[in-house]
């Protein structure tokens, strides 16, 4: 396309979730003009066709209020063949057994030799489907190598920049914390050296905790030595706290947005919206006069004389495709925002007739490398009476978890784990998730004499036999004290940046727009494997002081078709582990203060290119355990105030 | 939940009158009666051989019949199936079944009886001929396979708002089974009227009709048997 005819602004961003809708506002607050491409739909008018399509969902996954619509018709077997899909995106149901390695399921082509298993959206807003969980980062995420690679053999953990450190963004952390809407309390946030400024307080008071939450306090609260020694932490463990999540869920109304009303539902959405999402602040960004242009899939990076002089995108109307027309944009700096797959996918597109053969902003060779994710390994059981039920389904999906164990030497040898305590019940959980989800496969246990759930055994039944099958209020009663006993908690493990855990372009699949589909080579390292295990210990130590009974491994045999299970020796015996994904994706263009082993610099600049910034998550040179939303937001501010500064240098 | 028609489990038990069967057969053959000459008239004389009774949502008997019957097999009071539901005690299925704002209970009656209307009919004719007694609408539904495995499909209907397929819940019967069992969401409607969340004293993911911090404090229990309001029944109504 004709360079006169493409649209002219100030900053052109590609991507309108967090991390571009942030640095959208900032800027247009302080009147740069902006153009954000976006390459799904806009920003629905209200979400009632997106709770609408969520509740006649048959799999409620995370991805299922959102388009593009995973199936043609709900009832089909099979997804959308994604080379028949405009934007697609990776999505829960393609992770299955038969699925993840089958390019006419799967977006991702995935080549192993372990899946890859978090997904994400491709909307206005992008981030849709999150928990809104909003930690810090503890001060030792920034200095692994410095803290605990010194003597550790193979440590491939390095430090942030210098310009990072917890202290150092504790500021642009408040920032973001005021913009997301973040409901905490300070005290009960300030431990492991989290930086807080005097006299700090968060947005709006804390999420309170579930009944479940105060279960596993109690049952944590006095230990011994002996029972935490697995943990290998810097001082004996003797009790182990359950604190409140810092979350970007509203305790008090808070920017014309009403207070939770605990739909336990952040995971897909929050049907009142008391749950931030970044379509809040993209709607502020457009009203400052920022232009949103959706349906618009950024297909190339032009760069002329070490600059980027222009990006151009790829229109298309229907989900399906195809093509509708193109378009350009140029800008005086341009700031990639696309998450840290499609992110990366864009730069290696980028080449330029060959003048960028590797792609944009990769002379080091390291764009697309180092994916990490926190693999999650979850945990169900069930509590017996005459304990009281603990009442699932009740509240936020996750109101408090255990950050405590997330930092100490163990660090070293091992990968840390933080553990989230859920709010409903065995929902996704249930048998491995092989059979659908809860309440739906206990009550069909119940009614039809089946026991895909395990729990259809005289032991938990109380019935006298198994495989009962009831009617009546035999049936209601008997689901009553059943469901309302069962619990599921969740570890988020801290994976290792591997060179070889990476995001390519397929040579051979495309969407329906004909760009080259993402390509993942996936691995879990022996550091992050012997995290999952301390996490199993922990589980054991948790389910054995509330007195509940372990269902995790009850699975019935299509459980060991799960992709993401691995055998690891424990207190040698076999013990069968799996992981799933946290949704965090993170690393592909890590940032570092040396141009031959990272892409940007602190700032998220290319080191490449001056007038190219590429944000979110796939800038961390490491993941830590906390969710990457709130880190990658203060860094999107500070982002957005070194924009601010080059306009203003340059006039 | 809380309406006056609720009853206590005890009351129930000793008020219902389990010795009237001689009024109940001889009402029970005027009903047949009167069903049969309107659906024949209906129907059109050509027709008479190949006719089987059609049920009916806008026939208050056959909607009053498919509620206690719902009734009995979710053990869940009629008043939170048919919450404008009036109860004729003399005579219950003569009794108002009401319309209300959701009005799931036309659409689900709608439902089943296009999946299957011969054996969805054989149903509303047990639950007519037993509408006293819980034990007797279960025994009769048991009694044979086409009436069992839709019964159980019924129950997963008003349970999830969801279509379990008769036939997939036969060939997954096998005492202690696992499977993944496929299922239609009836509509958006029938997924946040299901009433297992409700039984788990919970509410449907997605919708919640209560306040902030709830989650902190334990729910009120609906099976207290001290109490003077039920939500689980083993009685009708």
């Amino acid at each position: 396309m004709a360079a006169n005819s493409c649209m002219q602004c100030d900053v052109a961003i590609v991507g309108s979730g967090f991390a571009g809708a942030m640095i959208a506002n900032e800027l247009s607050q302080k009147g740069v003009k902006v153009v954000i491409l976006e390459a799904g739909p806009g920003i629905p008018p209200n979400i009632n066709d997106y709770m609408k399509q969520f509740y006649n969902a048959s799999a409620k996954v995370p991805e299922s209020p959102f388009p593009p619509k995973l199936k043609l018709k709900d009832t089909d077997p099979k997804l959308r063949d994604p080379a028949t899909v405009a934007a697609g995106r990776p999505t829960v149901l393609s992770l299955g057994a038969s699925e993840w390695q089958d390019p006419e399921q799967s977006y991702l082509i995935q080549k192993g030799p372990r899946p890859f298993t978090s997904t994400y959206e491709r909307v206005a807003g992008g981030t849709s489907h999150w928990l809104g969980t909003s930690l810090r980062l503890v001060p030792r995420d920034f200095t692994m190598q410095t803290s605990y690679g010194k003597n550790a053999s193979n440590f491939q953990l390095p430090d942030w920049p210098s310009d990072i450190s917890s202290e150092k963004l504790s500021s642009y952390y408040a920032r973001a914390e005021a913009e997301l809407g973040v409901s905490a309390d300070v005290k009960e946030q300030s431990f492991l050296g989290i930086d807080f400024p005097t006299d700090y307080a968060y947005p709006m008071p804390r999420i309170p905790p579930s009944l479940l939450d105060q279960r596993i306090g109690e049952a944590l609260a006095k230990l011994t030595e002996d029972e935490t020694k697995f943990l290998e932490m810097e001082r004996p463990v003797t009790e182990v706290k359950v604190r409140s999540l810092p979350a970007a869920r509203n305790s008090q109304p808070y920017r014309n947005r009403r207070a939770c009303a605990g739909n336990t539902n952040c995971i897909p959405i929050c049907p009142i919206q008391a749950k931030y999402d970044p379509t809040i602040t993209l709607n502020e960004a457009t009203n400052r006069g920022a232009i949103l242009v959706d349906h618009a899939v950024a297909s190339e990076i032009i760069v002329e004389g070490g600059r980027v002089s222009q990006i151009n995108y790829i229109t298309y109307k229907n989900e399906s495709g195809p093509r509708t027309g193109e378009g350009c944009v140029k800008a005086r700096i341009y700031v990639i925002a696309a998450n840290a797959i499609e992110t990366t996918r864009l730069l290696l597109m980028s080449r330029n007739k060959g003048r960028t053969s590797k792609g944009v902003a990769n002379s080091s060779d390291m764009v697309g490398r180092h994916l990490m994710d926190h693999p999650y390994y979850v945990a169900w059981a069930w509590l017996p009476p005459p304990a009281k039920p603990v009442f699932p389904y009740r509240g936020p999906l996750i109101t408090s978890g255990i950050g405590d164990l997330c930092d100490g030497p163990f660090r070293a040898k091992r990968a840390a784990f933080r553990v989230d305590i859920g709010n409903e019940g065995w929902n996704f959980v249930v048998a491995g998730a092989a059979f659908g989800a809860d309440p739906h496969v206990t009550t069909i246990d119940f009614v039809n004499g089946m026991n895909s759930s395990g729990l259809n055994k005289q032991e938990f039944n109380q019935l006298g036999k198994d495989n009962a099958a009831l009617l009546g209020a035999d049936l209601a009663e008997k689901l009553n004290d059943l469901i309302s006993r069962q619990f599921r908690i969740g570890f988020l493990v801290e994976q290792d940046p591997d060179p070889n855990n990476r995001v390519t372009l397929s040579s051979e699949f495309t969407d329906a727009l004909g760009l080259p589909r993402p390509e993942i080579s996936y691995n879990i390292s022996d550091y992050t494997r012997q995290g999952i295990v301390a996490a199993y210990r922990m589980r054991k130590l948790i389910f054995d002081k509330m007195g509940a009974v372990d269902f995790t491994h009850r699975l019935p045999d299509p459980a060991s078709e799960d992709p993401g299970r691995f055998e690891e020796m424990i207190d040698g015996q076999p013990v069968t582990l799996t992981y799933t994904g946290a949704g965090h994706i993170m690393g592909t263009y890590r940032m570092g203060d040396d141009p031959k082993s990272s892409v940007v610099d602190s700032f998220q600049r290319s080191h490449d290119h001056n007038n190219l910034y590429l944000v979110g998550s796939g800038t961390f040179p490491t993941g830590g355990t906390a969710n990457p939303t709130l880190t990658l937001s203060a860094l999107a501010m500070r982002t957005a105030d070194s924009i601010a500064g080059d306009l203003k240098s340059h006039g | 939940m809380s309406t006056s028609l609720h009853h206590g489990r005890n009351r129930i038990a000793s008020g219902a009158a389990n010795d009237q069967h001689g009024g109940e057969v001889s009402r029970r053959a005027v009903l047949a009666g009167t069903v049969a000459t309107t659906a024949i008239a209906a129907v059109g004389a050509s027709d008479i051989s190949a006719y089987a009774h059609a049920a009916d949502p806008n026939s208050s008997q056959d909607m009053m019949a498919f509620l206690l019957l719902s009734a009995a097999l979710t053990g869940i009071h009629v008043v939170n199936l048919a919450p404008e539901f009036t109860p004729n005690n003399d005579d219950l299925l003569n009794s108002d079944p009401g319309v209300d704002p959701f009005n799931v209970k036309n659409d689900y009656f709608n439902w089943i009886n296009a999946s299957d209307a011969p054996a969805f009919e054989r149903l509303l004719q047990i639950a007519k001929d037993h509408a006293k007694s819980v034990t007797d609408i279960i025994d009769g539904v048991n009694a044979s396979d086409d009436t069992k495995f839709l019964a159980r499909s019924i129950v997963l209907l008003w349970y999830l708002g969801s279509w379990y397929e008769p036939a997939n819940l036969k060939n997954n019967s096998a005492p202690g089974a696992s499977a993944f069992i496929p299922s239609e969401v009836v509509s958006a409607k029938a997924y946040t009227q299901g009433l297992v969340w409700q039984i788990a004293q919970a509410h449907p993911m997605g919708y919640s009709n209560l306040q902030f911090g709830y989650w902190s404090r334990e729910p009120v229990d609906p099976n207290d048997k001290s109490a003077p309001l039920g939500f689980i029944t083993a009685t009708i109504p």
